[in-house]
């Protein structure tokens, strides 16, 4: 029912554009009215991959071309109707996706953008090398309906239409599945998304098979109102430049966005052309410049984040907010000395041996070995480029170990990529948090459910079960970006509960806390312990340290130096050594 | 000379320093130590103008310098010897040095502050032609300190100049600081994690803990004092 | 068998010449980027501008009256670059450093989307913005320089290299500017707080070096210099507003191979590209001339990202 009600401003939006377009008898504004959902189709298809997961892609006129020429040519040369090239489109379009994702990917940054940018340009030379200049589609005097080709141009638009709402509903779908989320999690912080258990390759392929579907399909549309296709009209630069502004400009990672990029861009820029086309040519190229210009430097999310986030801070004024007491007390009476646990006796979790690892001369990690049992709490701590990180970093997957091993229950992990680490039971949070500020807790926890959970809705229970574990549940609805460091720690953390992981690696989990905060927090990594959790943790705020830990591992340059209870380790001579430099040591009161 | 007060800043939503005050007077050595995330490379960048503090006022000769921008800072004679030195690698010493005598001050008497920073760090009269990127850690922290002497400073910041050396290296350097100290009448600010050391060279020492001030005092006071540990190890 | 040696040769000189000039339109590029870390999409649009600014100078300006048609046209050519330095300096100032610099080193990776971004906004601009201002008609810079040739030979075989003598000028020049940009780089305070701003930007403000000021130095420097490369290129071949987007690619292969981050790694990425692009014609047909410099683009890309001379490697 709620899907339904949702869908409303969509269909209302259809139904008006529609009988706009019945009333519309100029040819040439009908044009521009069967235009318009056309890009935001392409708009939405860009959205698809790089609104979602902020891979910019600056060659989406590659998808859109290749469908294109597609239809054109299936038509000439095997007399295929649109009717079935366009679904064909989008086959190719998704092939192509696949076939230029796959090593693009690899990519980072400039390199992924300058690639993406360098694809459709290349296929535009070898395009007008093999002299397909320009290519156009034969008119059909009989059965003209079976080839999509209307005497009526209306028809054209209605069926824009028709393809514009499919793609809107294909969107949202997606965006409220676990696809979306996945995809979201990767644009937000795609290292946290790993260590989440989100196989981050797979996903992005799926996007970009899916944008590049998309874009084919609509690019053969194209090919068939415009009944004439040139290389530069489909592959060139302005054409992937319409999809990126049309999507920025009305807002990106949302349905909407390209919608209303299109609506109000595609008009004025084609009436502009018309009207002043002859006298300044250029004037379209100049309005995208200038829309694109704006967009970046005032909204760089687009139009529909501005509006919202402007009519939500208005209402959020006038309500007073409840404070919806997350359920931790908060309560500042000293938490009991490590109260003694069955810590030492139970079932090894994670055995470490001999980890060693280097970058070119430095040894980051030499030769560690330790044990974690069931229940048991370890505190890792050191100086300053001690190896903790390092060693967290192999534990988790993000580097590779040059030699040693690294077991869980048993089962060798060195080596596996993070996410399929998180799957085998490895959780961890990380120091800097990048939440989805716009988005409710129980949003932001379930993405981390995702690796166990095999339906959404069990993702859901399992989010809701983690979210409890901390002490949110009173707050699950509240959105990210109003919550304070303590409640944006808890949330990391049920995050990575959420994931039901064998052992939590916790990095930095106090930093930023006050006093009464980091104790509260304490308590709550404390309860977990005890109920079963095994967990490894590097702080450098000792004084909560000590209270929370069974023992601690002391690192120095790399390599084990101590480990031992807090009472000893603390005043342990090497620790101190290590900590205060040896003239202290030689002096120091004992 | 540096007057600070009261100094709260940090990254983003999390506060590092919370309320320091500080204190150095011309021709001082002060030491600063303590654990880490106690804030005390913060503190040098918010001196410098990296981190914008968001209460708090720093004094130096009476000047505001939260008013004064952060490139305008190194002409007031505040030089920085960055933690991680920091050097320019694909410039050659001699070009680091001469980036160091940027300052009018700099300028003015880089004959004679050349001559004397070879004569304090010899290895680098050696090496001048050489990529500073190329140089071992310590010798690159006698660069750092090189440059930072290369502005003629009032005051000349160091952070943490030990850090990723070797203990005999480290040693050397911090001789050679003692030494410079000697024959310059500088005014120096050392952050430092090996505190005895510090705090032996020290007029005056403050130990940040958790972003305030947790003790000050000499090196009599402070040495005797099992709160140092107890600040770095929490128990 | 001479021939296929005249024809290689021939290619062989063709390339070096235009390579010459390519080096320096990269060497434009590799400068902001080597120094600021910007992805600029519109730099082959300054160098449009920079090509129209010399084609105005000659004509418009009284520079052909003065200086005739032989030397007029690189005198004007050299006129367009401190011009569009200017320019460069300026949008620098309004909008490119919103959007980088130290406004924007505590945001990590969002950067770099808006530059690219806002790059691509400035270059749809000056495209078609140069499209109404200047038309479509092709314009080109001529001299009679570039209808005669120089004859190097004959030598074995009754072998004879033709070099073309406004080509030969403009590789010149190119080599010209690029010994006068390396010796300001390498010996002149200037130079040398510009790449201590690149090397190391937080240091370089301690230093009290204005790192702001030292990229708008930078990009007014990388804008003039592949303007006048710019307009040696348009002594030889008609342009249009849209030539901007031929060339992008080719800086930025040229820049990725030399090395993003070495101003000499671009020189000689652009040679190399240069190369590529004559010699392509002995087994390629002429239109296939730039797919073949888009493949080796993304050969480089993929398995040498850090190109001959480079620093820095972005790869996860």
């Amino acid at each position: 029912m709620r899907e339904w009600r949702s869908l409303l401003p969509i269909i209302i939006f259809t139904a008006l554009y529609a009988a706009l377009s019945l009333s519309v008898t100029n040819s040439y504004y009908q044009l521009v009215m069967t235009l318009v959902p056309v890009w935001a189709i392409f708009g939405l298809s860009w959205n698809l991959l790089s609104g979602y997961t902020g891979l910019i892609s600056f060659g989406h006129a590659a998808f859109f071309g290749v469908g294109a020429y597609a239809v054109v040519l299936g038509q000439i040369h095997f007399d295929l109707s649109p009717w079935i090239m366009i679904p064909i489109a989008a086959v190719l379009g998704g092939i192509a996706g696949l076939l230029i994702g796959f090593p693009t990917f690899r990519l980072q940054g400039h390199y992924f953008a300058l690639a993406m940018l360098a694809y459709p340009l290349a296929i535009l030379y070898v395009f007008e090398w093999l002299g397909l200049q320009e290519v156009t589609l034969p008119i059909k005097r009989e059965n003209a309906a079976a080839y999509m080709q209307f005497a009526d141009h209306r028809l054209y638009t209605l069926l824009a239409l028709a393809m514009m709402f499919a793609t809107i509903l294909l969107t949202r779908a997606v965006e409220r599945s676990r696809f979306g989320m996945a995809l979201l999690a990767i644009k937000q912080n795609e290292a946290a998304a790993e260590a989440a258990g989100i196989n981050t390759l797979a996903w992005k392929l799926r996007a970009v098979t899916l944008s590049g579907a998309v874009a084919g399909a609509i690019g053969g549309f194209y090919a068939v109102v415009l009944l004439v296709v040139t290389p530069q009209s489909v592959f060139g630069m302005l054409v992937s430049a319409q999809a990126l502004t049309v999507a920025m400009f009305g807002g990106v990672g949302t349905v909407w966005g390209p919608v209303i990029g299109s609506v109000i861009l595609i008009p004025l820029a084609e009436t502009l052309n018309a009207e002043a086309g002859s006298r300044f040519p250029g004037i379209q190229g100049v309005i995208y410049g200038l829309a694109i210009i704006c967009v970046i430097l005032l909204a760089p999310e687009g139009l529909f984040w501005k509006v919202r986030d402007f009519w939500r801070k208005r209402s959020a004024a006038l309500v007073t907010a409840s404070p919806g007491a997350s359920d931790v007390p908060a309560t500042a009476a000293p938490i009991p000395l490590h109260p003694k646990r069955s810590a030492g006796t139970g079932d090894i979790v994670l055995e470490v041996r001999n980890l060693s690892r280097s970058f070119g001369g430095l040894k980051a990690v030499q030769d560690v070995s330790f044990k974690l049992r069931q229940n048991e709490i370890l505190g890792i701590i050191g100086p300053n480029g001690a190896g903790k990180t390092t060693l967290f970093n192999l534990l988790n997957g993000f580097l590779r170990p040059d030699t040693g091993q690294i077991l869980l229950d048993g089962r060798e992990m060195a080596g596996r990529k993070p996410h399929a680490l998180c799957e085998a039971g490895i959780g961890r949070t990380f120091q800097i948090m990048r939440p989805f500020l716009r988005m409710s807790i129980s949003d932001n926890v379930v993405v981390g459910a995702y690796v166990r959970a095999k339906t959404d809705d069990e993702a859901r229970q399992l989010a809701a079960d983690a979210i409890a574990r901390v002490g949110l549940s009173g707050i699950a609805d509240r959105i990210a970006g109003e919550l304070t460091t303590k409640e944006l720690r808890l949330m990391e953390l049920a995050r990575a509960l959420a994931g039901q992981p064998r052992i939590l690696l916790l990095d930095e989990t106090l930093a930023g806390l006050g006093h009464d905060e980091a104790n509260e927090v304490v308590e709550v990594i404390q309860r977990l312990a005890r109920d079963g959790m095994t967990i490894a943790i590097i702080e450098h705020t000792m004084q909560a340290m000590v209270r929370l830990v069974d023992s601690f591992l002391v690192l120095d340059h790399g390599a084990v130096i101590v480990e031992g209870e807090p009472e000893a380790v603390t005043r342990d001579s090497r620790v101190i050594e290590a900590y205060l430099g040896k003239k202290w040591v030689a002096h120091a009161p004992h | 000379m540096l007057r600070i007060e009261g100094l709260t800043a940090g990254y983003s939503a999390i506060p590092v320093l919370n309320g320091v005050s500080i204190k150095v007077e011309e021709g001082q050595f002060v030491a600063i130590v303590g654990p880490n995330g106690a804030g005390k490379t913060t503190l040098f960048k918010t001196i410098s103008g990296i981190v914008r503090p968001s209460a708090g006022t720093i004094a130096f000769e009476g000047h505001d310098l939260l008013s004064i921008k952060p490139a305008q800072r190194a002409h007031l004679g505040i030089a920085h010897v960055p933690e991680g030195r920091q050097v320019f690698p694909s410039l050659t010493v001699m070009e680091n040095l001469e980036m160091g005598a940027m300052t009018e001050a700099g300028r003015r008497d880089w004959k004679d502050n050349i001559q004397r920073i070879f004569e304090w760090l010899p290895i680098l009269a050696e090496r001048r032609g050489q990529f500073a990127g190329t140089l071992s850690g310590g010798q690159q922290q006698m660069l750092a300190i090189g440059r930072g002497l290369a502005s003629s400073p009032k005051l000349l910041m160091l952070d943490e100049p030990s850090m990723g050396l070797a203990p005999t290296t480290a040693d050397f350097i911090f001789e050679r600081l003692i030494e410079i100290r000697r024959q310059s009448k500088l005014t120096i600010l050392l952050v430092e994690q090996r505190v005895a050391e510090a705090l032996e060279s020290a007029d005056h020492g403050y130990v940040l803990e958790a972003g305030r001030v947790a003790l000050e005092g000499n090196n009599q006071t402070l040495r005797a004092d099992d709160r140092i540990r107890k600040a770095y190890l929490g128990m | 068998m001479t021939q296929a040696l005249e024809g290689f040769l021939q290619a062989l000189s063709a390339g070096l010449l235009i390579g010459a000039v390519y080096g320096l339109m990269c060497v434009g590029l590799g400068l902001i980027f080597g120094v600021m870390r910007v992805i600029n999409f519109a730099q082959g649009d300054f160098m449009m501008l920079g090509m129209y600014a010399a084609f105005y100078f000659f004509t418009a300006f009284g520079v052909q009256a003065a200086f005739g048609n032989t030397i007029g046209p690189f005198v004007a050519i050299v006129l367009a670059g401190p011009v569009l330095a200017v320019f460069g300096y300026f949008v620098h100032l309004t909008l490119i450093s919103r959007v980088s610099g130290t406004r924007t080193s505590s945001l990590e990776g969002e950067g770099h989307y808006a530059q690219l971004i806002l790059t691509l906004g400035i270059a749809l601009i000056l495209q078609n913005g140069g499209l109404l201002v200047f038309g479509s008609v092709l314009a080109s810079i001529r001299t009679p320089l570039s209808s005669s040739a120089w004859e190097l030979g004959p030598m074995f075989n009754d072998i004879s290299v033709f070099v073309n003598k406004a080509r030969g000028i403009d590789a010149v020049l190119s080599l010209v500017t690029m010994i006068l940009l390396t010796l300001m780089i390498t010996r002149s305070r200037i130079g040398k707080s510009l790449r201590a701003a690149a090397d190391n930007p937080t240091a370089a403000t301690y230093m009290g070096i204005d790192v702001d000021r030292a990229h708008r130095i930078a990009f007014a420097l990388g804008t003039g210099i592949t303007a006048i490369a710019g307009g040696l290129l348009a002594t030889n071949y008609p342009f249009h507003p849209f030539v901007g987007v031929e060339y992008v690619i080719v800086m930025y292969a040229g820049v990725v191979l030399g090395g993003m981050g070495s101003i000499i790694g671009a020189f000689w990425g652009g040679m190399t590209i240069g190369l590529v692009q004559q010699m392509s014609t002995l087994i390629l047909p002429t239109q296939l001339q730039n797919a073949a410099i888009f493949v080796v683009f993304l050969l480089i890309v993929f398995f040498r990202p850090q190109g001959f001379f480079g620093r820095m490697v972005e790869r996860t």
